[in-house]
Order: C-alpha cells, then structure tokens, then sequence
C-alpha cells in the first residue's frame, strides 16, 4: 500500500471518529432537552407562574413562589458577585500587574472555580446560617455570590488583559489619570467580554442546587422577605422529584424545563455578544 | 553651527540627559540637544539606538514603568521636565504623542477628539463641536469624516485612523508633539498624507519625529539628529546631516552602509 493511500485511510478514520464523538454528545443533550420538555410539557401552563403551591397531594397549584424566589436570590448574587468581581479583577489586570500577588489571586480564582458547590454551600451555612438559628434568602444569595465572584473575577482580568497597552498609553499621552484610563478607556474596549463573563457566571449560578439547600433552603409559600427562607427553583425540583405525588412529578419536570431553557438563552446571549463584538 | 542665518528660539533643550531602564541599564547617555520653536526635529538612527527612548523621556511616558531613572535636564518653558514636582498630567497635555500604530479610543469619531478636551474640562457642547471641526481641519480628516461624526473611529482607514489620533492630539492645543515613528504601519499614499500633514503643522506646534526612514526625515524635517547606542552622535540642519555630515558615523548610516 502506497503511502499516499494510508494517509487518506488514516484521515477518513479520524474522521469519522472525532464525528462519532461530536454526534454522541449531541445526541445525549438533544436527549436530555426533549425528555425533559416531553415529562414537563403537560405542567407548562400560566398556573405553573402564576399559582403557589397547594397542599400536598391537592391537584393544581403552581411554583410561582419558586419562580420568585429564583429570581430575587440570583439578583442579589449577581449584585453583590459583579461589583466585586469585576472590581477585583480590575485590581488584578491593572493595579498589580505582574506581581506575585496578582499571580496567586488568580491561580486561587481558578481553584475556587472547581470546588465542589455544596462546600460554598456549608461554609456559608457556618457564616450565616448557624449563627442566627435560621436559613434565608440572603445566605442564598452570598452562596451563589461566592460561585461568581472567581468566574467575573478571572473574565474581567482576561478581557482587560486583551485591551492593547497601546491604548492606554494613548490616554496617558493626553493626560488622563491612571483611573479615568481604566474607566473610560480600558472598560470600553472590554465591555462585551466582560458583559459575556457576567451572562455566563448567571448561568453557572442560577442552575445552582446544593449551594441554595444549606443557606435559602426552601419555602412552600409566597414570600419576598430575603431573611426568611426563600424558595428556589432547583431546590424545589429536588424536593418535588423525590416526592410521592404525579403532581410534582410534572411540575418539577417543567420547571426543570425553563430552567435549563434559561440558562440555555443566557449562554448563546453571552456568546452572541462575544461573537458581535468580533466581527466588528 | 554655521547653519541658519536666523537661529529660531529653542522651545526644549536638553542638558546631559542620561536614562537608564530597570535601573542600571544605561539607554541614553549625555544627550545635549536642542528643539527649536515651530519646527520639526527628526531623531533617526538604526533599531534600538534609543530614538523612541528620547522621544519618551519628553512627556516622561517611562514613569509608566517601574525603575526607570533619567539624569540631566530637559528644559522647558518655566523648568526641568524632569524634576520629580512636574505634573504628568499637565505635562502631558502640553505635550502631546501620536504613536507608531494608530490607537483610536473605542467611541464615535467625535468622542475619540473630546476625549482629551474633556480631561481639560471643556464640557460645552458648542465648545467642544468648535474645537473638534478645527481640530479635524487641522490634521487634513475633516472633508471625509464630517457627515459621519457619530460613526465608530474603528470603521476609518488605518491613515485616517492616524489622522484622527492627530486631531486628537492637536484639540487640545499641545505646546509640542511628539511623533513616533508615525508612519511605519500606513501604506505609502497615507505616509504621504502624514508627511504633509506633519510638515504643515509646525505653523502650530513645534515636532519631533522618530523615524526609521531617512528619506522621510529629509523631506520632513528641519533640524536632524542621529543616534547611534545611545549617543547623540551628530545634531544639526537636516540639509547638512544628509549632504554633508561631519561624522562618519553619519555619513555612513545615511548612504546604507550599517544600520
């Protein structure tokens, strides 16, 4: 066999596995995404936004609680987590440059990145649950606040990173301070990277379950009050999957549903963003 | 200097200007040099004779970095340059740069120009449009950007782009600008362009120019000075340093035999 022929038997092979591989993950997510809508379908209706939960073992009812509580811990993560991170990583990109300092706090943020959530989640239940004898909404939301902070953190020292020193030379040769260079200048030019990181670590939190069972635990009635126990959408999925009824079987289905859904159109938001700002 | 019969007055001087970087690496040494008001002096010499590094102690871009040192004076106006009491940032907008590759701010055209106007705390809209037109004229851009004022500085060309970097520099009305080698990233009908431009605003401030082509500082320049390992090695009128150089460093580098 001449070589010529080996080597494009060789690409033909190379082929057709790396294929196999791509189509066996893409077949298991399609999989999961279908059987997740299939099982919930039947519960995604306006009740399931629009109703709390009814008495166990009751028909109807709906996960508007859920929904709410969602949505307020994932806020204030977001609020307390972004400021933070972004500023840290400033802090890193710019102030401490190249300094051994700046190196540790990274290679940290990166460790942070990969410790399994429920440690975050029982470190915060020490902090701030134990203490005052009760879970709440805020634990929650300082949980989730500690997952983002690493991923906004590193985001925000790499998009900066990128931004040409060029261009801040630019600015200084005009006059401008170190701060309003960072400001006005650096954050412009990283504002889509940045804004992708922030959608992402969204996304990374709001599928979040274990961090949220130790701090915002669960609630079963409408409330808004971040220092009582908040209900949360996955936790709720949790309970309501190992629960005994049909009911909450469907409803946790759905509810996985939108979830998934969400962080779904979160991540191709920050990937659209990143991909605007590259074609410009 | 037998050069000029009418010598005009000398806008920077520079006395015995030592630099080092990381602090015992010796970049410059003894450099005297004179700037004279609204002309242009170019700096030409082969790859890392320390042009650019002169060209950055005149608005002190170095104490950007750690462990630099200068030694010496450079004089301007009321005082040393040097001296640790300077205000960069007033420094810096007396003393303006343009760089090798052009660097328009990611905003509208217009902004990129108000960006240093507003640093100076201009913030009237009537001001700051009368100031960015003028600007704009000045550096030759006007004509194609007018009816795209809003428009992202990145969708320019990369010689209007340079131009706009130029009006940027000139809106706030800089004593001295600084240019480094500002044409090395342009195709040659932008060079032109720049050329011409650089030669026309000396009515307005006075240049200095880095730059690796000599027949560029021939064209440009008035005064020309030429650096060889961080010396000074000859200063005088353009026309003389490339018909009739005293030094034979010179001489050699200008008719291609190093360098």
């Amino acid at each position: 066999m001449n070589i010529e022929r080996k080597r494009k038997i060789e690409g033909v092979v190379a082929l057709t596995l790396s294929t196999l591989a791509a189509a066996c993950g893409l077949f298991w997510l399609v999989f999961i995404l279908g059987d997740v809508l299939v099982h919930g379908i039947g519960a995604l209706k306006p009740a399931l936004f629009l109703n709390d939960p009814v008495p166990a073992g009751m028909a109807g009812g709906g996960l508007r609680n859920a929904f709410v509580g969602q949505l307020m811990i994932t806020a204030c993560a977001t609020l307390i987590g972004v400021p933070v991170g972004v500023l840290g990583g400033t802090f890193l990109a710019e102030y401490a440059k190249r300094t051994v300092f700046a190196r540790v706090i990274s290679v940290l943020a990166d460790i942070i990145v990969s410790v399994p959530s429920i440690v975050i989640g029982t470190f915060i239940y020490a902090l701030l649950v134990r203490p005052v004898h009760h879970f709440s909404g805020w634990a929650g939301a300082f949980a989730l606040s500690l997952i983002m902070i690493p991923v906004v953190l590193r985001t925000t020292e790499d998009m900066l990173s990128m931004v040409p020193w060029t261009l801040r030379e630019a600015a200084f040769a005009l006059g401008a301070p170190y701060y309003k260079v960072i400001v006005q200048i650096v954050y412009r030019g990283a504002a889509t990277g940045i804004l992708t990181g922030v959608l992402l670590s969204i996304a990374r939190v709001a599928g979040e379950t274990a961090p949220l069972l130790f701090t915002s635990f669960n609630n079963n009635f409408f409330s808004t009050n971040m220092n009582e126990p908040v209900a949360s959408l996955t936790v709720t999925i949790f309970q309501y999957a190992m629960g005994p009824y049909e009911d909450w079987h469907s409803q946790a289905w759905a509810a996985a549903f939108v979830i998934t859904l969400f962080i779904l159109v979160l991540t191709l938001a920050g990937k659209l963003v990143l991909k605007w700002r590259y074609k410009q | 200097m037998e050069v000029q019969t009418v010598t005009p007055p000398i806008e920077i001087e520079v006395k015995n200007l030592n630099f080092y970087y990381n602090g015992t690496i010796r970049a410059l040494q003894g450099i005297n040099l004179p700037v004279y008001k609204n002309s242009v002096t170019a700096l030409i010499g082969p790859s890392g004779c320390g042009k650019t590094t002169l060209l950055r102690c005149f608005n002190r871009m170095h104490d950007l970095y750690p462990k630099h040192r200068y030694e010496g004076e450079i004089l301007f106006r009321d005082g040393n340059l040097l001296a640790d009491k300077v205000d960069l940032i007033n420094l810096r907008s007396r003393i303006g740069m343009v760089f090798q590759k052009p660097t328009p701010f990611p905003m509208t055209i217009a902004e990129n120009i108000a960006y240093g106007l507003r640093l100076k705390g201009i913030t009237n809209r009537s001001e700051l449009a009368g100031r960015i037109e003028k600007a704009l004229k000045h550096a030759a851009l006007w004509e194609e950007v007018r009816g795209k004022m809003n428009a992202s500085a990145y969708e320019l060309s990369g010689g209007q782009q340079q131009r706009l970097v130029i009006a940027r520099a000139l809106a706030v009305e800089p004593e001295v600008l600084l240019f480094d080698e500002p044409t090395s990233a342009l195709d040659p009908i932008s060079t032109a362009k720049i050329e011409e431009l650089v030669s026309d605003l000396k009515k307005y401030v006075t240049i200095i120019i880095v730059t690796h082509n000599m027949q560029q500082a021939a064209r440009v320049s008035d005064m020309t000075g030429f650096l060889y390992m961080g010396d000074l090695i000859e200063f005088g009128s353009t026309e003389k340093i490339f018909t009739n150089p005293d030094k034979k460093q010179t001489d050699d580098y200008i008719t291609g035999r190093f360098g």
